[in-house]
Parts: structure tokens; C-alpha cells; sequence
């Protein structure tokens, strides 16, 4: 069994590993938007009424930490060319 | 006048009543009397209030307050919300739906500190007391629904802003959507499972739901009036003047003015009326004049003040009736 695990995670990496991180890259993008455009107070951009933005809290709270340190980064031109 | 019960005929299919107007002058009051009338006509009536100060439970002598629904008399029921209780609740729930679904001891002090700030948040009273009032409404449990109003605040922008909220919605659900799509073709390449895309789509429809519901409930003008409480005096007809301004500007209809605590005149008629009296007569003439040359056409009643604090149910009968059906014509005060 641990074997066919190892197995199959060098199979994965070979094949799809760079897609689905692609795609990943993506998703992690597109959660950002969500979570500004929903939890936009939390920087001092009130969109959704509050009272009902709280609701959807629980579903973002673990993309919260990485959601902040993405849109408070610093950046230079260098993110440009990226 | 037409009185409450002109309103009525003109509109069978009224279903809510709802009191604005700043606060002292007698929302309360009138909104108990109203509930008092209607449901001595044997029609169910709920009579709805957040406010713990001016408080229904005052007007009708018996604690209510936090208590859900209280039947007083027959068909008469009357909520007093306690808005505070409902934020802390709402915000607690949010905060263990956290805990639970992640399995954490406590919440992390950003997201603490976040939710509670939000919690904070001046539009977070109204929007409570607007959620409670989508509830009660939505059960269709009552013939007649009377509102007593908090000031309004911010919240009521959320009429204004409900068609863009809609939409905004939409897009909302869309972006989740392809995510949703993302994460699922991301998950099956590595075998994992998706997160929580199908709660947090039927959040957002929920979310949309209670905002046109709400839309719904205050701009149909079949089954929802809005009246304005006034008394006789220069700042209450500023202030009512910019009110209808903003009604007018959210797209909302005044269906009545009621003009409250007013002297009767006839009183400063007698001889022996001292000049205290005939002064204040005097000047609230004046007003009335304004009052009918500005709201003529909306003012539905006026009620005169009374010789004792309108309490109870038997003295908001008398009240009620004069709000029902006026015995005096608005240029008798003049």
C-alpha cells in the first residue's frame, strides 16, 4: 500500500503536477477576488452589508491569512514582469 | 382627514404599517394604539418594536421585552426585539461555525477581532432589526403588521442599494462558480476533496434573498404604508420635510402624516384658560397652518395631547379611535 502511494504520487508528479498547480494558481486568484469583494471591510472596503458578509466567514476563514499578506505585500515593478 | 381608516379603505390590501419619525414623538404610542384598533376589529396584529427605550412594554405596562411574540389580548400580539441580543447571538453562532469547522481551540485574534468589529458596526443594529422584521413578515402568521421604526440610519440604504446588491450577487456567484470549477479539476488531478463551494454558493443566495425580500416588503405600496409621526413645531416639520426627501430619493412612498401631542385648541377658548396655555395654543396654530400647507394632503389624524400618559390599553382605546376615524377636521387646529 505505501508502495502504490509512492507510486502514484511520482506518476501524479510527472504527469499532472504542473497543470493542476496551474490551475490552482487560478483558484487561489479567483479566491482572492472573493474574498475582497465579500470580506472588502476587513481593509477598509465595505461592500456586502456586514451583517450579512459575516455569514460567509467561516467558508473563506482558511484562505483568510494568505488573502491579507497577498494584498498588503509589498510591490515593485518587478511583479510586473512575473 | 381620512384617518387611518380612509388609509385602509383606499388600500384593502394593506398588510404593514409602518411608524417612522424621530424618536419622542410618539411612534410608540401610535403604533400601540393602531395594533390596539385593528385587532379589536378582530384581525390578527403583531406590533413590532426594538427600541428598549421607548418601549412598547412602557405603553402597555407588562415587561415584553426579549420575549418573542406576547399575546396581550385577542388577535392583539406584540415583539420587542432585543437587537443587541440578536447581533451578540448571530455573531456568536458565526464565531462556533468557525471553531467547529476547523477544529481550533479559539479563534485566531485577527478574525476574533474582525467579526467582533464588524458586530460593532452602526448599520449592524438596523440591519438586525430589518432581518427580524423579514422574519416575521415572511411567516404570514398575522393579518396586519404595525412597525415601529427605529430612526433611520444607514440601514434603510439598503433599499437603495438592493438592485445593485442583486446583481453584484450574481457576479459574485459566477466568480464562485469557476472557482468551484477550478478547485473540482485541481481536487480530481490530485485526488482530494472540494471545500465548502456548494455552502458558500447557497449562502450568496440567501444573502440575495433576504435583501429583495426585504425590497419587497417596504416599496410595494398595495401592502406596505409608510407613515411619519410629526408634532406641531418648527423642528419636527424641518425634519419631516427632509424625510420625505430621502423617501422620495430611496424610491419609497409616504402614505400618511400623523400630527401628535397637540393642544386642543378649544381649551384656550375658555375664559379662564391661563396665558401660559393660550401662548402655546398661539404659536402651535401656527405650525398647523405650516403643517397643512405642507403635508396637507398626507396628514391622515391629529391626536391631541392628552390629560394623562397614554398607558394601557384602555387609554390607547381613545387613541386609537381619534386615529381611526378624526372628529375634527385639520383646520379646526388652526
Amino acid at each position: 500500500m505505501k508502495f502504490l502511494d509512492k507510486f502514484r504520487e511520482i506518476v501524479e508528479g510527472l504527469t499532472v503536477h504542473g497543470q493542476s498547480t496551474a490551475i490552482l494558481k487560478v483558484k487561489a486568484q479567483i479566491d482572492n477576488l472573493f474574498i475582497l469583494i465579500t470580506m472588502g471591510d476587513m481593509l477598509g472596503i465595505p461592500i456586502l452589508p456586514p451583517y450579512y458578509s459575516l455569514r460567509l466567514v467561516p467558508y473563506v476563514f482558511p484562505n483568510i491569512q494568505n488573502w491579507k499578506r497577498y494584498m498588503l505585500r509589498e510591490r515593485d515593478f518587478t511583479d510586473l514582469v512575473t | 382627514m381620512r384617518g387611518l381608516r380612509g388609509l385602509l379603505d383606499a388600500k384593502p390590501n394593506l398588510k404593514v404599517l409602518i411608524y417612522a419619525g424621530k424618536g419622542g414623538l410618539g411612534k410608540t404610542t401610535l403604533s400601540a394604539a393602531t395594533s390596539v384598533k385593528l385587532s379589536s376589529m378582530g384581525r390578527k396584529t403583531l406590533v413590532f418594536s426594538t427600541d428598549p427605550q421607548a418601549s412598547l412594554s412602557d405603553v402597555f405596562e407588562q415587561n415584553v421585552f426579549g420575549r418573542g411574540e406576547v399575546m396581550l389580548a385577542r388577535d392583539l400580539y406584540v415583539m420587542e426585539i432585543d437587537a443587541d441580543k440578536k447581533i451578540n447571538d448571530y455573531v456568536a453562532s458565526i464565531k462556533r461555525k468557525i471553531i467547529e469547522m476547523y477544529r481550533l481551540d479559539k479563534l485566531p485574534r485577527d478574525i476574533e477581532e474582525y467579526v467582533d468589529s464588524a458586530a460593532a458596526e452602526p448599520a449592524m443594529y438596523e440591519s438586525a432589526v430589518y432581518d427580524a422584521m423579514i422574519d416575521v413578515v415572511s411567516e404570514e402568521k398575522y393579518d396586519y403588521y404595525v412597525f415601529d421604526m427605529p430612526p433611520f440610519g444607514h440601514g434603510i440604504r439598503m433599499i437603495a442599494i438592493a438592485d445593485v446588491i442583486s446583481k453584484w450577487v450574481d457576479k459574485i456567484t459566477e466568480l464562485r462558480k469557476q472557482a468551484y470549477e477550478y478547485g473540482r479539476v485541481a481536487a480530481s488531478l490530485k485526488r482530494q476533496k472540494v471545500t465548502y463551494e456548494d455552502e458558500i454558493l447557497k449562502e450568496l443566495e440567501y444573502i440575495r434573498g433576504r435583501i429583495l425580500k426585504f425590497r419587497d416588503i417596504v416599496m410595494n405600496t398595495e401592502t406596505t404604508a409608510f407613515i411619519m409621526v410629526m408634532t406641531p413645531e418648527r423642528m419636527t416639520i424641518l425634519d419631516t420635510e427632509k424625510a420625505i426627501e430621502m423617501f422620495k430619493s430611496l424610491g419609497l412612498q409616504l402614505s400618511g402624516v400623523v400630527v401628535n401631542q397637540v393642544y386642543p385648541p378649544e381649551l384656550a377658548k375658555r375664559p379662564d384658560a391661563p396665558q401660559y396655555l393660550k401662548r402655546r395654543v398661539e404659536e402651535q396654530r401656527k405650525y398647523m397652518a405650516e403643517i397643512r400647507e405642507k403635508f396637507g394632503k398626507y396628514v391622515l389624524a391629529v391626536i391631541p395631547m392628552l390629560n394623562r400618559e397614554p398607558k394601557g390599553i384602555e387609554t390607547l382605546k381613545t387613541v386609537a379611535e381619534e386615529l381611526w376615524t378624526p372628529t375634527k377636521r385639520l383646520e379646526d387646529y388652526i
